[in-house]
């Protein structure tokens, strides 16, 4: 190959690299810059000026970077500021992203005991209950690894069986483990995507919240909500969600007075 | 019928004299007491009897033949009251022993009879001296003032003991003495006692004692002392006002009665006390202070518990001696077994024969850590006995006590838990608070799911397993298909020869070059449809490669080739290296073009 050509080739390589070095670095300056911004924020918490504090915590927000501690401390500067709508939006993007803390969950439930419309008659299907039990203390992340673990030993177990034609008891044992292993920890995973990031889910936010039975202002009032209530986005029009309360109650409700998870 | 009338009435019968024995068993009793236990021959001493007892019919008690005195009765007084639908009656006989010799006599066998049992009455002693006076020399000096005549009245103050140890009871006595008439009660100003912790003892029946042939009537007062400090310390003076009969006004009274008397002051003597420190040896670490003779005990409410369950322990000190400064008993440490708390303090003092004493009693509650077989040990407590001038130490006897598991105690028996001190409700107050630190960050809606790192990591096995599946499924055609096998390895085949032809063109291996130019052409014809190269001539190749459409002009160089590589095997002294070096360049350009006819 002629040395030009080569010369090109390093150079291109040498511009993704840097590139790449420069991304990296900004990043990092980011990450710099909103931890500062994190203490300044905790500090305006911690000197009660909690609509101050909350406004830094947005801005670090806007910046695409997210964690479970922001949302949390978030969702505590609107509780303290009187706002429990976004207080518990807030707690539910903490959750979904470290379902695994408990200081989130402590907050939550707390949050929610001052939403002054409680729901009755919360019945959850007892399969999905009792697959939310499973997973609601695992991370989607570690759960995504695991299944990726076994789908890898499933993978190994097949090569074994099949490519390397290993015939004997023990493979065909080993496919069979690593499939079950597979289907559960996948199953697994599955749900937990499909119930926190498929499923979309509002916390609303207002206070005279009229949910009603059509998509327009002329239809009947269902129910009156009340912030902090987390609902169930089942469809959409132009101006109206059409939601899906815990107690199964459905109805229209604007789509200004309720905030997606 | 008639069996079980006379049986039930007969068991009514016994019940009923069980009843009555039961209520008369122990109701009388039976008092003796002398109000000097010491008389010169020419005093006398009181005997009091008091019987008393639950009923109203009380007889009265059989007198022994006292030969050594002279028995005159001195009357007789009752006393009943009626308290919660129960009579008590007490009967007090007085009489009056004057001795016929000296010596030591016991009075005892004085008794009653109710309702035919016999109630005997304690012993009590009477000495006589000789000497014909019990009062002391002292005494004697001090009735008679300065000028020699006898006193009327003074007032006397000794004590039992006047070296005592601090803290240790003395007994202090007020002994008025007066021989004349006195008008209404004296009036008393107690004496002053500072450095002593004082309880008044009480006053005692006033007595008559004759001192130097003059009859005194004696009034006593007695206190307990606790001196609190060491060294000298000095018991004031006590004064008692009283009016007595003026001589003169009694003369100028003809009958007697309305005589004024006249007012006079008495004073006590100062008494000294020596307090001695207590003994520096032998004093145990823990010696509170306490003095005095004493017994301790512990017991236990229960015996049985549950874990975490109260036992209440009541340690029980008590004797004679000051004891309110009874300090408390050690609990020895039981940190693994027992939690202890202090539940209360009270206690009773009383006074016995002069002496202060009594009980303080220590609530201990015991709660067990754990179940098993738990002991509360020894509890030990110690003081100085001023009597044996030794300190004692005592203690009580350990409680045994079988712990048993609580309803839903899971635990193991040799894992102590504790039941908590206090109940934190579960209704948190406020939200937790902030995180100080931001955490993991990621790039917002950003999922491990989606990354290609995770797509990466799960496709990396699928394209390994999938490899390896299409060398699998490749070797077992190779193995299976001859054909196959032979058309996959034609070309590497021929390349191989047509390599080894390179190596050798030159005019020295013409025809050895030849032949591998000529067997990699027909060896590859051959590999790729699977036929014999033998017998492979060049119009039988000349026709397959036109079955299989090859190019008219590619088949006529295959042929060229064929026959150049023919004769110059049978006649290589004709060929050039120049000729060679095309050949070999022709046969390589014809393998390139071969490969593209389709030889399926």
């Amino acid at each position: 190959m002629p040395k030009i050509l080569w010369l090109k080739l390093w150079g291109s390589i040498l511009s993704k690299v840097l590139v790449i070095i420069i991304f990296v670095l900004l990043l990092t300056v980011s990450v710099f810059a909103d931890t500062e911004l994190f203490q300044q924020a905790n500090d305006y918490y911690k000197q009660r000026d909690y609509s101050k504090a909350i406004e830094l915590y947005k801005q670090i927000e806007s910046s695409e970077i997210e964690s479970a501690a922001l949302y949390f401390n978030l969702g505590n500067a609107y509780f303290k500021n009187g706002d429990l709508g976004h207080a518990v939006l807030n707690y539910m993007k903490a959750k979904r992203i470290d379902p695994t803390d408990q200081d989130i969950q402590q907050n939550l439930e707390f949050a929610q005991r001052f939403s002054s419309v409680q729901m009755e008659g919360v019945e959850l299907n007892p399969i999905t209950a009792f697959l939310t039990s499973i997973v609601e203390n695992y991370k989607l992340n570690f759960l995504a690894w695991v299944s990726s673990f076994f789908f890898i030993l499933f993978i190994v177990a097949i090569t074994l069986r099949f490519a390397l034609v290993y015939n004997n008891t023990l493979t065909r044992m080993f496919v069979v483990f690593s499939l079950v292993f597979l289907v559960i920890a996948g199953g697994l995973t599955t749900f937990k995507y499909r119930s926190d990031y498929l499923t979309k889910r509002a916390v609303i936010i207002a206070e005279d919240s009229k949910v009603f039975t059509g998509a327009s202002e002329q239809s009947d009032v269902e129910l009156e909500a009340a912030p902090g209530l987390v609902v169930e986005i089942l469809s959409e029009s132009t101006d109206y969600y059409q939601v899906l309360f815990e107690n199964k109650r459905r109805g229209w409700i604007q789509k200004e007075l309720v905030a997606e998870i | 019928m008639r069996r079980i009338i006379i049986l039930v009435l007969f068991s009514i019968a016994i019940l009923s004299v069980g009843i009555i024995n039961a209520q008369t068993t122990d109701e009388v009793t039976v008092d003796v007491s002398l109000d000097l236990d010491t008389i010169g021959m020419e005093e006398f001493a009181t005997l009091q009897i008091v019987v008393a007892g639950k009923t109203q019919n009380l007889p009265d008690p059989k007198m022994p033949t006292l030969s050594m005195f002279d028995v005159m009765s001195q009357g007789r007084s009752s006393n009943f009251n009626y308290n919660n639908g129960v009579v008590n009656t007490s009967l007090t006989y007085r009489y009056l022993l004057v001795p016929k010799r000296p010596g030591t006599f016991p009075i005892d066998q004085i008794s009653v009879v109710y309702n035919n049992k016999r109630y005997k009455g304690n012993k009590v002693e009477l000495t006589v001296l000789s000497n014909g006076s019990s009062v002391p020399k002292s005494l004697s000096d001090k009735v008679v003032d300065a000028r020699g005549d006898t006193k009327n009245y003074f007032l006397e103050a000794v004590v039992d003991n006047p070296t005592p140890y601090v803290n240790e009871q003395i007994t202090l006595t007020l002994k008025f003495y007066i021989s004349i008439q006195y008008y209404g009660s004296p009036e008393l100003s107690e004496p002053t006692t500072t450095g002593f912790w004082t309880e008044i003892l009480g006053n005692k029946a006033p007595y008559y004692q004759t001192i130097n042939k003059t009859r005194y009537k004696v009034i006593e007062r007695k206190y307990a002392l606790f001196p609190t400090q060491t060294g000298e310390l000095e018991i004031g003076r006590a004064l008692i006002r009283v009016t007595v009969a003026s001589k003169s006004s009694r003369q100028d009274d003809f009958f007697g009665f309305f005589g004024r008397g006249k007012e006079v002051s008495i004073r006590s003597n100062l008494v000294k006390v020596n307090v001695k420190e207590l003994p520096g040896m032998l004093r145990p670490d823990d010696f509170t202070g306490t003095i005095g003779r004493f017994n301790i005990t512990a017991t236990a409410n229960k015996t049985e518990v549950e874990a975490n369950q109260p036992v209440s322990v009541t340690v029980k000190v008590s004797g004679t001696g000051n004891i309110k400064s009874v300090a408390e008993p050690i609990i020895p440490e039981m940190d693994d077994k027992f939690r202890v708390y202090r539940a209360s303090t009270s206690e009773n003092i009383s006074k016995v024969n002069d002496k202060i004493g009594g009980t303080k009693i220590f609530e201990e509650v015991f709660i067990p850590k754990r179940p098993g077989d738990l002991e509360i040990p020894a509890i030990a407590f110690n003081y100085f006995d001023p009597s044996t001038h030794k300190y004692k130490a005592i203690s009580t006897k350990p409680i045994k006590l079988k712990v048993t598991k609580p309803e839903g105690f899971i635990a193991s028996a040799d894992i102590p838990f504790d039941a908590p001190d206090a109940v934190i409700s579960s209704n948190t107050r406020d939200i937790r608070f902030i995180k100080e630190d931001l955490g993991d960050t990621r790039q917002k809606g950003r999922l491990t799911l989606r990354e290609p790192i995770y797509i990466f990591v799960n496709a990396l096995p699928v394209l390994v397993f999938v490899g390896l599946m299409v060398v699998r499924i490749r070797n077992e055609k190779l193995s299976g298909d001859v054909g196959y096998a032979r058309s996959k390895a034609a070309l590497k085949e021929a390349k191989k020869r047509l390599s080894k032809a390179k190596s050798i063109a030159s005019t020295n291996t013409t025809a050895d070059f030849y032949l591998e130019v000529y067997t990699a052409l027909v060896s590859f014809i051959a590999d790729k449809l699977n036929i014999s190269p033998h017998g492979l001539t060049t119009d039988k190749i000349k026709e397959l490669l036109k079955e299989r459409n090859a190019n008219e002009e590619l088949v006529n160089q295959v042929i060229a080739i064929m026959k150049r590589s023919d004769f110059a095997r049978y006649a290589p002294s004709n060929i050039t290296q120049e000729e060679i070096n095309k050949d070999l360049s022709d046969a390589e350009n014809i393998m390139a073009e071969i490969v593209g006819v389709n030889f399926e």
